[in-house]
């Protein structure tokens, strides 16, 4: 299986998705940047570092997964590698194991890249107005313990939007799928049924009612990895005609 | 023993009986000449040879290993070239190579000795986009090289090749089995670039395998011919009759009995035209190709099966 992941991972060398891991999370660091030498006060840590966290579960993360997704099954859909990879002396559910593994390794680094672009986006525009520099405690474990739950809750929509863009060789189903989810989790976001959609489950790691974190975290991770198992099992069984 | 050998192997696609009763044997060492037109159920044989698609019904062994049992087993015996495509464009082609290498848990050393196998190793640093379509089905070859599989599977592997790549491609082909000691099961639709390489073909017409056997014995077995060009070819005709040989109605051929001695025969005819008074400006032993020999054969075999689902 390492093996496996290992080749995943060195064909992505060269491809977009390290542009992609950059530009998701430097994005948030940028706005937040921005954000900052706007204002007239000096806010609290808190404020920049969850709303960075908000901005990555509410829109980025499903938008940057609706991206990834794509991008990786097209590396093999694109060139019609299929046939070469399943008639390969490998059981056939190590490559798309793979594929899910190297999707949530980029996203893991996408996470903390949120985490560390905005602590350096909050210092470099204290440098240009040092009167703004934030108050408060910088409580760097809440903050990656908030990102690492979103992480675990996004496991729902990684299976459903991989499963989907291994599934159809064109994009624009993943696509669909990926833009459609994030709308309804964008215009839906007081909705208490929100809780169940799994475009939604990351930003519910911010909720203060602690029903809705549990639910969507162990709806997201626990359905994430029934999910799993799923796919894994269509996937290898099916034939790519 | 037998390199690939399948017993009755049926496939359908809704409506359609793609591959019906196919029974391949391939011994071992040979280069397998697999025919037949485009659609007529070559790739989905190949395909259910490598496990890409499950046959409805029968048997396939490779190398001895029942392949629908122990699928694993059977393609570690395997290398394939399915077609040019398959490539990562961004990386190079020992790039490429490499990632097939890691995943079979081959030493680095295997990729300096497939590339040169096939000629590629100046070109191996070059970023597989650049590559001709010629290059790609080299390196295709050499991947399928990988590991010296005891079966190589070609399908159409002079697809797109210009005509210097052909003959490039026909002369690796045919030193392939001594080069490699594999066998090479190779799938085109070109009969006569088949013919130059295989030493036994297979011919699937509509799904079935109409005809198997070593090209030699095939060849021996067809009934030779003459090309007959004279002044009176209605005359020539009476008097070849007479001769007890069959002229073809529809060219200037003409069929000789199977076993016949052909120069005996042409230096018969020859005298007998010339003492008739007939003007004689060719008359040449015809070899019956690969093409005659197809064409005869799928003449002969009615429509395929369309059944309801």
């Amino acid at each position: 299986m390492l093996r496996v992941l290992t080749v995943e991972l060195r064909k992505l060398n060269r491809s977009l998705a390290a542009a992609l891991a950059i530009a998701a999370p430097g994005l948030i660091a940028v706005f937040t940047f921005f954000n900052i030498l706007r204002g007239k006060t000096a806010q609290p840590w808190d404020m920049w570092m969850v709303s960075a966290a908000g901005i990555w579960a509410f829109f980025m993360l499903p938008m940057s997964v609706t991206a990834l997704t794509a991008l990786i099954a097209h590396m093999e859909h694109g060139p019609r590698t299929w046939d070469h990879l399943r008639a390969l002396p490998l059981p056939r559910w190590t490559l798309y194991a793979a594929k899910i593994l190297s999707v949530f390794l980029v996203l893991a680094a996408m996470s903390v890249g949120v985490f560390a672009f905005t602590w350096a986006a909050v210092k470099l525009a204290v440098v240009i107005k040092p009167e703004l520099a934030p108050t408060g405690v910088f409580d760097a474990s809440a903050y990656l313990t908030a990102l690492g739950r979103m992480y675990l809750a996004a496991t729902l929509v990684v299976v459903i939007q991989l499963w989907i863009a291994l599934r159809w060789s064109s994009f624009v189903p993943g696509l669909v799928v990926g833009i459609g989810g994030t709308f309804f989790a964008v215009v839906a976001t007081a909705a208490k049924v929100g809780v169940f959609l799994p475009w939604q489950m990351p930003v519910n790691m911010l909720a203060t009612e602690g029903w809705r974190l549990q639910t969507a975290l162990g709806l997201g991770f626990g359905g994430g990895l029934v999910l799993l198992a799923l796919m894994l099992w269509h996937l290898s069984r099916r034939e790519v005609l | 023993m037998l390199a690939i050998e399948t017993r009755d192997l049926r496939r359908r696609f809704g409506p359609t009986l793609a591959v019906d009763g196919v029974s391949l044997s391939v011994p071992r060492g040979c280069v397998y000449g697999f025919m037949g037109r485009n659609g007529a159920g070559k790739t989905t044989t190949l395909k259910m040879l490598l496990g890409l698609v499950r046959p409805d019904a029968g048997t396939i062994y490779i190398a001895g290993r029942d392949a629908l049992v122990d699928r694993l087993g059977a393609v570690r015996c395997v290398g394939a070239l399915l077609e040019a495509h398959g490539f990562y464009a961004h990386l190079s082609g020992r790039e490429n190579l490499d990632l097939t290498r890691s995943l079979l848990g081959l030493r680095r050393t295997e990729l300096d000795r497939v590339l040169d196998i096939v000629g590629l190793t100046p070109d191996a640093g070059r970023r597989v986009g650049g590559y001709s379509l010629g290059m790609r089905q080299r390196l295709g070859i050499a991947r399928a090289l990988l590991g010296s599989p005891e079966v190589l599977i070609l399908d159409e592997p002079t697809n797109g090749l210009d005509p210097d790549g052909i003959a490039d491609m026909r002369d690796f082909l045919r030193t392939l089995p001594a080069r490699a000691n594999a066998t090479v099961l190779l799938s085109s639709h070109l009969l006569g670039e088949v013919e130059q390489v295989a030493d036994r073909v297979g011919i699937i017409h509509q799904g079935r395998l109409v005809l198997q056997d070593d090209l030699a014995t095939l060849r021996a077995g067809q009934a030779p011919q003459l090309r007959l060009g004279c002044d009176a070819p209605d005359r020539a005709r009476a008097l070849i009759l007479s001769m007890g040989l069959t002229p073809d109605p529809d060219s200037d051929r003409i069929t000789l009995a199977p076993g016949a001695d052909v120069r005996e025969t042409a230096r018969a005819l020859n005298r007998g035209l010339v003492e008739a008074g007939i003007g004689v400006h060719e008359l040449t032993p015809q070899a019956r190709s690969l093409e005659t020999i197809y064409r005869d054969i799928t003449a002969l075999t009615p429509p395929a099966q369309k059944e309801a689902a």
